[in-house]
């Protein structure tokens, strides 16, 4: 992290001039951006300069006329206020100020900052008051025609807390602002300027940007996640399935996909929208990955996402259905057709639980990708059994309960070795199954499976408790000797992760695996250890959200079409901006928000448990026009402005 | 199931309303003012103009009235030495974006602008920015002039085109101080005149009206619209004798302050040149003017005429929805007591 000289960022300021620049707790700038030193970092909360070169006059001015060029124009205040201070400081900058202006300034900025429509206003100005309450010498000094200009570089990014979350960074204020004005379609257009997948997304997101929500420190973040849901369903509705064009013209390049998950899908989408030929090979007889296959059809129906393949298909996508790359086709055959190949194939097979009898093939042991497969084509993989356990935390877990008991199991009962609070499920997914009857066994691990005749007739376990935090921070599990018990049951599905299968590979030496199995990229390029081979999803992250998943493909696709295109494929200064603000991080958890609340999230309706739990049609229902406008209109529009000088 | 309420105090005063008003729905209600400018009770909160901010205790941002919902046991405060600071500098950077060349401005006299303006006595603005010079573009409509410089973007046109008309033939093009309101699908546009209707300054203008008459010299008479039985109501403009324009209050009538593109500019016929006056009566080919007595004889004849020799049925009568309901009556108990035909319709039903 940088060494600050002097910041305004903190509660605290932390004036190093004339000293020694310090790190300071609660500053996370890093050193360089896009290859150069960050010498300053202006944003929302004030300012933080590192180097002495900086001019904070022409940091200011530059600041203002920066974030005029992000002002949407909507609020006099913002729109007219920025352009009279840039104007004004600009004039101090070349000397030309006067101490009347200096008075201008600071009353202008206080209004703007109080009375603007969004946070874009009310923010930008804050480091503004701050310069000048902090640097009153160099204000003054300049008014007397004693400047100094600097050869610095100004850049400039827009974002959100939820924005900065997002891994693919929707526009996401923009996109809630258009479903408030009633502007549903410009909504949708937005979201799909980065996102092929609104209705999938807005089922089942684990939605980071609901948790970087600032309303959320006041009366419930928004919505975000049921808003992307309504957008897609009222167009679905209303007209259809969605037709789009290439914006750009038809190239003969063209591009191998194999996986139409989330990532392959978004990739084929952005790279069709480039006018490339893009074709997907695909495993199953479905597209989707695991959203098809993995999440049950009650919260996500497969009619989304046949719908949002279709859309994609209309851009000329093609996609070759039940063939097995590495089996069916080899790969190196696709290398001699394709100009670049994405291997996008997901984590799809269960991970071990490492207990005794897992190994041995007993009838009723069923690993969850696969019970989740089979169920989501219909089947009952083992209509016998009527005693479930199922092993695990998280929302694969959940889904495996939950599934067990629309197909009709007795018992259901879920295994997790640590406590309700460390369960990495969606918290609504626990309180649903909870709802629904699920018996949830908490602090307990499997040791063994019991069988009889080549059948499960029970699953050993054993108590834990929790121990010191590991890596992860949560506290460490830890067994406690001679508890062991045994639940009888039918049924084990371990549902404790995912892995990937590699056969994709067979007979290639030259692309770097992890030990977890994953394929390793380059940062910038998305490129794999061989020439024209990149790679998205859970095969590059290890299992994770779909959203990254979908992210990882759109940033591939960008790098083919820089690569396809003869140049060094490379990160754009905007993604290059993304990753930077992650690091800052946008989101303040600690804010003390001031305003009036009292506006609680609009809930969604759902099916009561006792109706639900017998089916797998979808539970909950979208939200209606009014609704969803309403739901919208909580949004705090938190628009912030960062700008680096470099 | 009974509303949910809100209990708060504005001003010092107790007040009650449903939960979800607005602070300025419930001092509107109280009788207390709040300025407002771009705020428009047929439309959503636009939340452009921030004139409406108002205080509220414990809370350190003042927050605009118009966009936020009552809460429990919240003190508002309307009026303030820096509510009244920051409503005059908002207007002050409004004025920045606005000609004052009222004396030409087809709206003086009606401008929220130049009342607001005149309440908070601003005389003058301490800083200064050069306008650019936006042209006078083509607007989505021929009725309609649409004067850039004179627009300060309080997005009122945009949002009722978008809710109230179901368009979206004018919408924001670009950012910070080159954002302006723009034609952008002029196709969509159903020259209803309801951005017009909504402009609180003199950003968009009558075509038909322009510089026929001040506002202060005019008389407003309401009539209903004669054009479809929709029955809605018009405020004539009368100048010297003449309608000038039509307008509409918000609220009223079946049509609550919307108009068509008939109902809003299709009144020049009452005063066309080529109007018919007195009867008129073809003769050798040619029509003549003839007084009322001579075409009533006639036609009289000519009825009877054909009705002894045709029969009745070879009579038919189209009369007009421009006519009243009672002149509608009596032309159809006419044509089927007096004629004896039931061949009689309108023009509404072609």
């Amino acid at each position: 992290m940088a060494k600050v000289l002097f910041s305004s960022w903190t509660d605290e300021i932390i004036d190093n001039r004339g000293k020694e620049a310090t790190d300071v707790e609660g500053i996370n700038l890093p050193e360089e951006f896009d290859g150069k030193p960050v010498k300053a970092f202006m944003g929302w909360n004030g300012f933080v300069i590192t180097d002495s070169e900086v001019d904070v006059v022409e940091l200011c001015k530059s600041y203002m006329e920066e974030s005029q060029k992000h002002s949407c124009g909507k609020c006099f205040l913002c729109r007219i206020g920025t352009k009279v201070l840039a104007d004004i400081l600009g004039k101090i900058y070349n000397g030309e100020g006067t101490e009347k202006d200096l008075d201008i300034i600071k009353k202008l900025s206080v209004s703007i900052k109080e009375g603007s429509r969004c946070n874009l206003g009310q923010t930008v100005t804050k480091p503004i008051l701050d310069a000048l309450e902090n640097f009153k010498e160099d204000f003054d000094n300049a008014v007397k025609g004693i400047v100094k200009k600097t050869s610095l570089e100004y850049k400039s990014h827009l974002t959100a807390p939820c924005t900065d979350a997002c891994p693919i960074h929707l526009p996401i204020p923009e996109y809630v602002e258009a479903i408030r004005e009633g502007r549903f379609q410009d909504s949708l257009d937005l979201i799909r300027s980065r996102l092929p997948l609104p209705g999938i997304v807005g089922r089942v997101c684990v939605k980071p940007c609901e948790e970087n929500c600032r309303r959320m420190l006041l009366d419930g973040p928004i919505s975000i996640k049921h808003l992307k849901r309504f957008v897609a369903d009222f167009e679905l509705q209303k007209k259809g399935v969605a037709e789009f064009q290439p914006f750009e013209e038809k190239k003969d390049k063209k591009v191998a996909i194999i996986g139409g998950g989330p990532a392959g899908l978004t990739a084929a989408y952005h790279l069709a929208l480039k006018g490339y030929k893009v074709k997907i090979f695909e495993r199953l007889g479905e597209t989707g990955g695991m959203a098809a296959v993995g999440i049950p059809d009650y919260r996500l129906p497969r009619d989304i996402i046949k719908v949002e393949t279709e859309a994609i298909q209309s851009l000329g996508v093609e996609i070759q259905y039940n063939t097995y790359v590495g089996k069916d086709i080899m790969f190196t055959d696709l290398e001699k057709e394709y100009d670049a190949i994405i291997i996008a194939i997901g984590a799809h097979t269960s991970s071990s639980m490492r207990v005794e009898g897992e190994d041995k093939g007993y009838k009723g042991f069923i690993p969850g990708v696969k019970y989740l497969l089979d169920i989501n084509n219909g089947e009952d993989p083992y209509p016998e059994g009527e005693r479930v356990v199922v092993v695990g935390g998280g929302n694969v877990a959940m889904d495996c309960v939950r599934c067990s008991l629309r197909l009709g199991k007795k018992e259901v009962n879920l295994v997790y070795r640590r406590t309700r609070n460390e369960m990495p499920a969606n918290i609504e997914e626990i309180e649903e199954a909870e709802e629904e009857g699920v018996n949830f066994l908490y602090l307990t691990n499997p040791t063994k499976i019991i069988a009889k005749d080549g059948k499960v007739v029970g699953l050993e376990l054993i108590k834990m408790e929790l121990g010191e935090p590991d890596e992860s921070g949560r506290r460490r599990p830890i067994p406690i000797k001679g508890s062991e018990y045994v639940l009888d049951c039918d049924i084990v599905v371990p549902a404790i992760g995912q892995a990937i299968d590699l056969k994709v590979l067979e007979g290639i030496e030259d692309i770097e695996v992890t030990r977890k199995g994953t394929i390793v990229v380059d940062v910038n390029t998305y490129m794999a250890t061989r020439k024209g081979v990149f790679s998205a999803g859970d095969v590059v992250t290890s299992p994770d959200a779909l959203i990254r998943a979908c992210a990882g493909g759109r940033r591939t696709a960008m790098k083919i079409d820089q690569y396809l295109r003869g140049e060094k494929p490379e990160r754009s200064l905007e993604e290059k901006f993304e990753d930077f603000l992650s690091e800052v991080k946008v989101f303040d958890a600690s804010e003390d928000i001031s305003m009036v609340g009292g506006r609680e999230r609009v809930p969604l309706k759902h099916m009561p448990p006792e109706e639900r739990k017998t089916s797998f049609v979808e539970y909950t229902e979208g939200y209606s026009i009014v609704e969803a406008r309403t739901e919208a209109d909580r949004c705090l529009k938190c628009y912030r402005v960062a700008m680096l000088a470099l | 199931m009974s509303e949910e309420m809100v209990k708060f105090k504005i001003d010092g005063k107790e007040v009650e309303v449903a939960k979800g008003t607005t602070i300025l729905e419930a001092a509107r209600a109280e009788g207390i003012r709040i300025p407002t400018f771009c705020y428009h009770e047929r439309l959503t909160p636009i939340g452009s103009c921030r004139l409406c901010m108002v205080e509220v205790e414990g809370y350190e941002q003042p927050v605009p009235a118009c966009m936020t919902p009552a809460d429990n046991e919240i003190e508002v405060t309307t009026q303030s030495d820096l509510l009244y600071e920051m409503r005059r500098d908002a207007l002050k950077l409004i004025l920045l974006n606005h000609p004052l060349d009222c004396p030409i401005c087809d709206k003086a006299g009606e401008c929220t602008l130049q009342d607001l303006v005149y309440e908070f006595q601003i005389e003058q603005v301490e800083f200064q920015e050069k306008l650019p010079d936006k042209g006078i573009p083509e607007y989505a409509t021929p009725f309609i002039k649409q004067w850039t410089d004179r627009c300060v973007m309080c997005l009122r046109c945009i949002t009722a085109c978008r809710e109230i008309t179901g368009n979206q033939a004018i919408d924001i093009v670009g950012k910070g101080w080159d954002a302006k309101v723009t034609v952008v699908n002029p196709e969509l546009c159903k020259s209803c005149g309801e951005c017009l209707s909504v402009c609180p300054t003199g950003a968009l203008t009558d075509k038909l009206m322009s510089v026929k008459g001040r506002k202060w010299f005019i008389d407003r008479v309401r009539t209903t619209c004669v054009y479809c039985g929709c029955g809605c109501q018009l405020d004539l403009n009368v100048f010297q004798d003449k309608v000038i324009k039509v307008t509409t209050e918000h609220g009223v009538g079946p049509n609550k302050g919307s108009l068509c593109i008939k109902g809003r500019y299709g009144f020049e016929f009452i005063h066309s040149e080529d109007r018919l006056t007195t009867p008129l009566i073809k003769k050798d080919g040619e029509f003549k003017e003839a007084s009322w007595d001579e075409a009533l004889d006639l036609i009289a004849e000519k009825l009877k005429y054909i009705k002894e020799n045709n029969g009745a049925d070879a009579i038919f009568g189209l009369t007009s929805a421009r006519a009243t309901n009672e002149e509608n009556y009596t032309f159809q108990k006419f044509f089927r007591s007096v004629l004896g035909t039931n061949n009689v319709d309108h023009c509404a039903r072609l």
